[in-house]
């Protein structure tokens, strides 16, 4: 595997003016990379910045502040002409595939629309490379002559993953992708995206709120609250060995489909605060049932806990405090 | 036996319109819906879009519109059948012997009115003798029973200063404080984030727990009725395919549906394995005969032609399908 990440952001920013003289503070000081070939898997409730990253990263967005390092060159700064060149290698599959496309073009005109845009090859050519795709996402040839109101959900979902990955891309942002699908139709799509995966070797961005969908199709997790990684590290060990408190609840939160797994519940009070007006400190500190005063004083730094590759930002868990008990 | 507090009898409901032909057409969305419920129990409806399961909570409320109608069956609640009553009468009972907790919350509430007057409302709606005063009062027990901090002061909010969380626990609180003695909540949780979700499932629980109330949940989430339900009915083609306690028809599903649901769960699914992707659901205008799950079942044989029988797997366990108890244990 090539040792260059194909994305890498150094402490990402991103603000937004809301009304009047308030700001909010969608993503505060992100950083994070994926590899060729690795599924990060981003996970966090609403309100954490998790869609605004994945924007952000692909410069749907402009960051406030912070580096984006795309195969190893900064396009944070880059003009919107020159990233429109740069989005054939980088795409994204968003959550609710009926608004994502265009209801006046039939699936096979879709899915060659970034082979117009950005390939450069032959009507002959496109038409091949459409039904070559089609195919690829298994979608029957019978059905690129229909408009999307005649595809079901799955079906228009996997027309979005086809355009996606026309333009063969280095990187791919999911956002939510299965979110809106059936149990047994998020069931074939998250099959496809791990065969994709494996034959491309793209880096894939997987934003997701389900941590059971997460765990199937992630390399590795980072988790989100309140515009800050609060802990990020392997699949495994973020499932096994959660070491921040927001993630020991959130793990806890989770209902697995299966009667006999016994939940150990930490129910947390309350809400995720307003970006509008952060608390100082830790983001967490208002819900966090081991939060102390020093908490609140000082935005606690990601910093590397016991394992491979696996970081957690609570100052609790220095002094092997931060188990929230059963 | 004592009368189930809801007993649903073969409920059929149609949409029946006409085309642009002026030719009449009837989409068969609910083919004979059964099943039962006692207070103080949680029933988990669960399905694919279009199996029924909305349709069958409207069909039992009494709230469906036009093109849509109940064509046969009965719903039975506390013995009197829904169907058969005048609109007024089911108008009566709807809001205080039985309530509905919808999806959305935030679109459910009325915006030019403060949650408190809401309650209020919804109490001197049934009870006009009922004073302002001790309606209030009831209001503000309510807020504080369902979780709301400060609930003197939140009766004084308007709906859009609520978060998702808040403004579920309301529809919650006006759909409990009539002291119904069923409730439906349609995806209570969907689209409120998981930590949020737990808080209100266990609301939930604990409040038609204490009250004996009898509960339906309708969802997609096989999480929410793994551990928060008793009996769960699974829906497909608007039949019920399967129904019995949650421990046996997650434990040792029987019909090929119910398996197929179960094994796409993040927790069963196995990354790597080719599978077929789920087909579409039947035609609701042109229903074959027999078996509706026919077409997409990998096990259909010839007698699959004729209508399955129900075949008691257990106690309680009920399956839809000529073949439950002799498919193959792993065959999915």
């Amino acid at each position: 595997m090539s040792s260059q990440p194909t994305l890498v952001t150094e402490n990402l920013v991103k603000h937004f003016r809301a009304g009047g003289n308030a700001t909010v503070h969608a993503v505060n000081g992100v950083s994070f990379s994926i590899s060729p070939g690795e599924t990060l898997g981003m996970v966090g409730e609403s309100g954490s910045g998790k869609s605004t990253i994945g924007r952000t990263v692909l410069r749907l967005l402009s960051p406030t502040a912070g580096r984006i390092l795309f195969q190893g060159r900064d396009i944070s700064t880059l003009p919107e002409r020159q990233c429109r060149s740069l989005r054939a290698e980088m795409q994204m599959v968003f959550q609710d595939p009926w608004s994502a496309l265009n209801p006046r073009l039939r699936a096979r005109a879709l899915i060659e629309e970034p082979l117009l845009l950005h390939s450069g090859l032959g009507r002959a050519e496109r038409r091949d490379k459409v039904e070559a795709l089609a195919a690829r996402v298994r979608l029957g040839s019978a059905l690129l002559e229909r408009f999307p109101s005649e595809l079901s959900g799955g079906q228009l979902q996997r027309v979005c993953i086809a355009r996606a990955i026309a333009t063969e891309p280095k990187l791919i942002v999911l956002d939510e992708p299965t979110s809106s699908l059936d149990l047994s139709v998020r069931a074939g799509i998250l099959e496809l995206l791990h065969e994709l995966k494996q034959e491309t070797g793209a880096a894939m961005l997987f934003i997701s709120h389900d941590l059971g969908t997460l765990r199937l199709i992630s390399d590795r997790i980072v988790v989100l609250y309140l515009g800050s990684v609060v802990e990020s590290g392997p699949t495994r060990a973020i499932f096994e060995r959660p070491e921040h408190p927001y993630t020991q609840a959130l793990m806890s939160a989770h209902l697995p489909a299966d009667p006999t797994v016994a939940l150990s519940r930490h129910v947390l009070k309350g809400e995720i605060p307003s970006p509008i007006n952060l608390p100082p400190g830790c983001g967490f500190a208002s819900r966090c049932p081991l939060a102390i005063e020093r908490c609140r004083a000082a935005m606690p730094p990601l910093a590397p806990v016991p394992g491979d590759n696996h970081h957690a930002a609570c100052i609790r868990i220095a002094e092997g405090a931060n188990r929230i008990p059963a | 036996m004592a009368t189930p507090l809801l007993d649903v009898r073969d409920l059929h409901t149609h949409f029946i319109a006409r085309n642009l032909d002026n030719e009449i057409r009837t989409a068969r969305a609910l083919n004979g819906v059964s099943f039962s419920l006692d207070g103080g129990k949680i029933l988990g409806l669960v399905g694919e879009t279009g199996a029924g399961k909305s349709l069958t909570a409207l069909s039992v409320m009494g709230l469906l519109r036009p093109p849509a109608r109940v064509v046969a069956g009965q719903v039975l609640f506390e013995g009197r059948d829904l169907i058969a009553m005048p609109p007024e009468e089911v108008n009566r009972l709807r809001g205080a012997r039985m309530a509905m907790v919808v999806q959305s919350p935030k679109s459910s509430l009325d915006p030019l009115s403060r949650i408190g007057e809401q309650l209020v409302r919804v109490q001197r709606a049934h009870d006009p003798a009922l004073g302002q005063a001790e309606a209030t009062a009831r209001a503000v027990a309510m807020l504080e029973a369902v979780g709301i901090p400060d609930p003197q002061r939140r009766a004084r909010a308007w709906p859009h200063e609520l978060s998702g969380g808040m403004a579920q626990r309301v529809l919650i609180a006006l759909a409990l404080v009539n002291q119904p003695r069923l409730l439906i909540a349609d995806e209570p949780t969907t689209g409120l984030d998981v930590t949020v979700q737990a808080q209100i499932l266990d609301l939930f629980r604990e409040l038609v727990l204490a009250n004996g109330i009898g509960a339906i949940i309708i969802t997609h989430d096989l999480g929410v009725v793994a551990h928060y339900c008793d009996d769960v009915a699974v829906m497909f083609a608007g039949t019920i395919i399967e129904h019995g306690p949650v421990a046996a028809v997650f434990g040792q599903p029987a019909h090929p549906y119910t398996r197929a649901l179960i094994a796409s769960t993040p927790e069963r699914l196995v990354i790597g394995r080719t599978r077929t992707t789920g087909a579409p659901p039947p035609n609701l205008y042109a229903l074959p005969t027999g078996c509706l799950y026919r077409d997409r079942c990998p096990h259909a044989a010839p007698d699959c032609a004729e209508p399955p029988p129900g075949r008691a797997m257990g106690a309680g366990h009920i399956a839809h399908c000529h073949f439950a108890g002799r498919l193959a244990e792993h065959a999915a």
